[in-house]
């Protein structure tokens, strides 16, 4: 009866165009974390979705979602090393050659960019939040093993439904250390010493491999990291613009610039004698 | 044989979608089941905006054409909105690409920050704003708003501040910012004109020690120059853009609207 | 005729397949229209030329040369317009050489059909054929599938239907030669604004059957660039430069003959223009 009478009493505004739901939304006034999100009206939404923005599969879809990227870290006897290029690309458009690819989730922890910008910068986000529910929950702060557990977990919830990120978690914390992990939007988390993710990564790799070692120093590594973006801004045409370096230490993360690529390619090329295979004379 | 594809996805050189590697085409007749229409809900309205920043101001534009293939729907369909209707914080937002999308997306940001003023019986902030824009794109990360979207307001220090956005989400403080059809011709414009892109210090150097121009905020009168050269250009070499120029400039004295006749073939 | 050479049809077939874009052709989205009067003919088009959504000629040709008192106007693929009048044209001279008679205008159309129809669409040319001959006053269609009208007034391309809007709500039987002209640029103007694949400038031809034939290149120009708003002036050394190399006049001379071009040697104020290029005038 009371379902019944409940059907016919609703207010009149709820049948002003808005749902319930939304009604709640506008409402309420902390924005909806409650991961509500609109659906297409098909049988398989992400097929849709796969059709009106997949611009590997179909290069004429619609809507062109920004993408990247070369993303770095690796850990060494100092810390750990993060570095990124800054090029974000809707099918061959540069988007922006100014992408922030480090995202700063807390003053302890460091995130990395690559695949769908959106993605990475939304989930990465709610990470932080948590990772601060966390904190508050526990009175300590919580170890980069469960925070990339957390990120890990929620994209494997969304399996098949088109999410695209390829992330990096770092960070240090007493119990465990200088802590590196992967997270991609398959659901893999793998711990690990170095990490190249994205387009560029194999360009990457092949620096970092050939010159890395656990026992560099602070400034070698980060001149390491740098070199590695370099490489890999220098051949893959889906990453460029500048280098954004960090370094992770037990008291929290410090920023080591955001630096214009070219004037450094040129430095490199005419100072050190590297990239020989570029000419520049005549 | 199976296994193996699965690690080629997990070290591939993309960070792999996640979709499962299913034929894009419909399943064959045989499979039976109920064959459903193709949903294509977006049409592209085509147009431009632009949004520059200066010191003390932030100006967003955009042509009024809205097309739908080679006709033209009107030539007077604003494509900048004012949001909030508060004068002591002012912002902007303009949307191009899908003119459904676009006014869906205005009113919701609208009715949003006119809520949080309720609320919290103050206005909403700039950077609060395009933060919570992010997340209305976001929500609808399965089923985007096919736009471009450019905010523009006056942050904390009263600086002009723009930000942009791609359909779902991911989004960026920037000095300038070109949407839409003729954003491959603006964009190019604005990098060398407002961030003096490829432009060095005649003299200052030989070869490395060549100083490059330093960036300085642009006066207001430059900066409306170059909006207006921007869209006269664009809409002599993109059919889609034309008939008229609307222009929102935001100071800390208000919002002045200034709108501009553009040609009409 | 020679024909095609089709050695690539197959890989690019095969390419396409792959998911390769084909390269985008020039085409005219074009307005272009016909319309008779009582002493000849009158055909005029816009001159815009579109490359998908970018304008690629602000102020192209569209009304080909056919014969002196037969022309035509052409939408759709630029290449195949261009050549396809081209071709006719020719053979169409050396038929009239041959039979010692004036071309008819009949003739042009047939020989367009035939052309067209034997490539099946392939050739992309639509076209409107107008001119004066023995006969009288001839005024046509052809699609590039090859099937032709004949009609007093005729439009086509992207803006047919608002240039035909025009002629029906104003054409009238036997009208003069400058209503006529009134006509045709007034239904290219509808086009030009109602139509994004056409734009610019109005072309008009006047085809009379005892005056000499008058093409009116840019018959109204009612879309001027206003002026820029700036000056966008580099100053001498702006752009960064690796390294440069100055080769001599001397050294040249080896590879290739150098003239001397009266003036040239002086300041460059008096340089020799071969040909003017219609660019815009810097404030």
């Amino acid at each position: 009866m009371d379902t019944l009478v409940a059907q016919y009493t609703q207010p009149p505004f709820s049948h002003e165009g808005y749902t319930q739901d939304e009604q709640e939304d506008y409402a309420e006034s902390i924005p909806p974390l409650s991961l509500k999100f609109a659906l297409p009206p098909v049988d398989r939404p992400a097929q849709f979705l796969r059709a009106m923005t997949d611009d590997h599969s179909n290069p004429d879809c619609p809507i062109k979602i920004a993408h990247g990227t070369t993303t770095l870290a690796f850990r060494f006897k100092g810390g750990i090393i993060v570095a990124t290029d800054s090029r974000a690309t809707a099918g061959n458009w540069i988007a922006s050659q100014t992408v922030k690819k480090v995202i700063e989730i807390n003053p302890m922890l460091l995130g990395t960019m690559a695949g769908g910008a959106a993605d990475c910068q939304y989930w990465l986000a709610y990470l932080g939040i948590q990772c601060r529910l966390h904190e508050l929950r526990h009175k300590r702060r919580i170890s980069v093993a469960a925070a990339s557990k957390i990120l890990a977990n929620l994209v494997y919830s969304y399996k098949g439904m088109g999410l695209s990120m390829g992330t990096m978690i770092t960070g240090v914390t007493p119990q465990e250390g200088p802590a590196l992990y992967y997270i991609d939007s398959d659901g893999t988390r793998l711990a690990g010493n170095l990490f190249c993710v994205g387009s560029g990564q194999t360009f990457a790799y092949g620096v970092l491999d050939a010159l890395y070692k656990y026992d560099l120093e602070d400034d070698e590594a980060l001149e390491l990291g740098k070199r590695s973006i370099l490489a890999a801004q220098h051949r893959d045409a889906y990453s460029g613009g500048y280098i954004n370096l960090y370094h992770v230490k037990e008291d929290g993360w410090v920023k080591h610039g955001f630096m214009d690529s070219n004037p450094i390619f040129w430095e490199t090329k005419l100072e050190k004698g590297e990239f020989s295979n570029v000419t520049s004379h005549l | 044989m199976a296994s193996l594809m699965h690690y080629a996805s997990l070290h591939s050189e993309n960070p792999a979608y996640s979709f499962s590697e299913a034929s894009t085409i419909p399943h064959s007749e045989a499979s039976a089941g109920p064959r459903q229409h193709a949903f294509y809900p977006y049409t592209d309205n085509g147009g431009s905006t632009l949004g520059i920043t200066g010191e003390t101001f932030a100006i967003l534009a955009g042509d009024t054409r809205s097309t739908s293939g080679y006709n033209i729907n009107t030539r007077y369909e604003p494509k900048v909105f004012r949001i909030g209707d508060d004068d002591s914080s002012p912002i902007v937002l303009s949307v191009v690409g899908f003119a459904a999308d676009g006014k869906a997306l205005k009113e919701r940001l609208d009715t949003i920050v006119k809520m949080y003023k309720y609320q919290h019986g103050k206005p909403m902030s700039v950077k609060a704003c395009a933060q919570r824009l992010s997340t209305i794109l976001y929500q609808k990360r399965f089923f985007p708003y096919y736009v471009h979207a450019i905010l523009g307001g006056l942050d904390e220090e009263g600086k002009g501040a723009l930000y942009s956005y791609d359909p779902v989400g991911s989004y960026e403080r920037e000095q300038c910012r070109a949407a839409g059809a003729a954003a491959s011709l603006i964009m190019p414009f604005l990098d060398n004109q407002v961030n003096f892109k490829n432009q060095y210090v005649p003299g200052s150097g030989e070869g490395l020690s060549l100083k490059e121009k330093p960036r300085e905020p642009l006066p207001l009168d430059a900066v409306v120059g170059i909006v207006k050269d921007a869209f006269t250009s664009a809409t002599e070499r993109h059919i889609e853009v034309g008939d008229g120029l609307q222009m929102i400039l935001i100071t800390k004295d208000g919002i002045k609207e200034m709108f501009t006749p553009l040609k009409r073939d | 005729m020679p024909g095609f050479d089709f050695s690539n049809h197959t890989r690019n077939a095969a390419l396409h397949a792959r998911g390769v874009p084909l390269p985008k052709a020039t085409s005219t989205g074009t307005t272009i229209v016909g319309c008779i009067y009582n002493n000849g003919v009158v055909i005029a088009a816009d001159t815009r030329a579109t490359s998908g959504p970018i304008v690629a000629d602000k102020n192209c040709e569209k009304l080909h040369y056919i014969s002196p008192n037969i022309w035509c106007a052409g939408a759709g693929t630029a290449a195949d317009t261009e050549f396809t009048t081209a071709l006719i044209s020719s053979n169409l001279e050396l038929h009239s050489l041959s039979t010692n008679r004036q071309p008819r205008v009949v003739t042009v159309m047939t020989m367009l059909k035939q052309h067209l129809f034997r490539y099946q669409g392939h050739i992309g040319a639509y076209l409107v054929v107008a001119g004066v001959d023995p006969t009288g006053v001839g005024l046509f269609t052809v699609h590039a599938h090859g099937s032709t009208d004949k009609l007093p007034y005729v439009t086509m391309g992207s803006g047919s239907l608002a240039a035909m809007a025009v002629f029906e709500s104003t054409w009238k039987k036997d009208c003069t030669r400058d209503e006529a002209v009134k006509f045709c640029s007034e239904a290219i103007l509808a086009g030009i604004f109602n139509d994004l694949g056409s734009g610019s400038n109005v072309d008009v031809c006047v085809i009379d059957k005892d005056k000499p034939t008058q093409l009116m290149r840019n018959y109204i120009k009612p879309n001027e660039r206003s002026k820029k708003e700036r000056n966008y002036k580099f100053q001498k050394g702006t752009t960064a430069v690796l390294d440069q190399k100055i080769i001599t006049r001397e050294e040249i001379g080896r590879y290739v003959t150098v003239h001397e071009i009266a003036g040239s040697d002086s300041d460059s104020g008096s340089l020799v223009v071969v040909e003017k290029m219609d660019v815009d005038d810097q404030p």
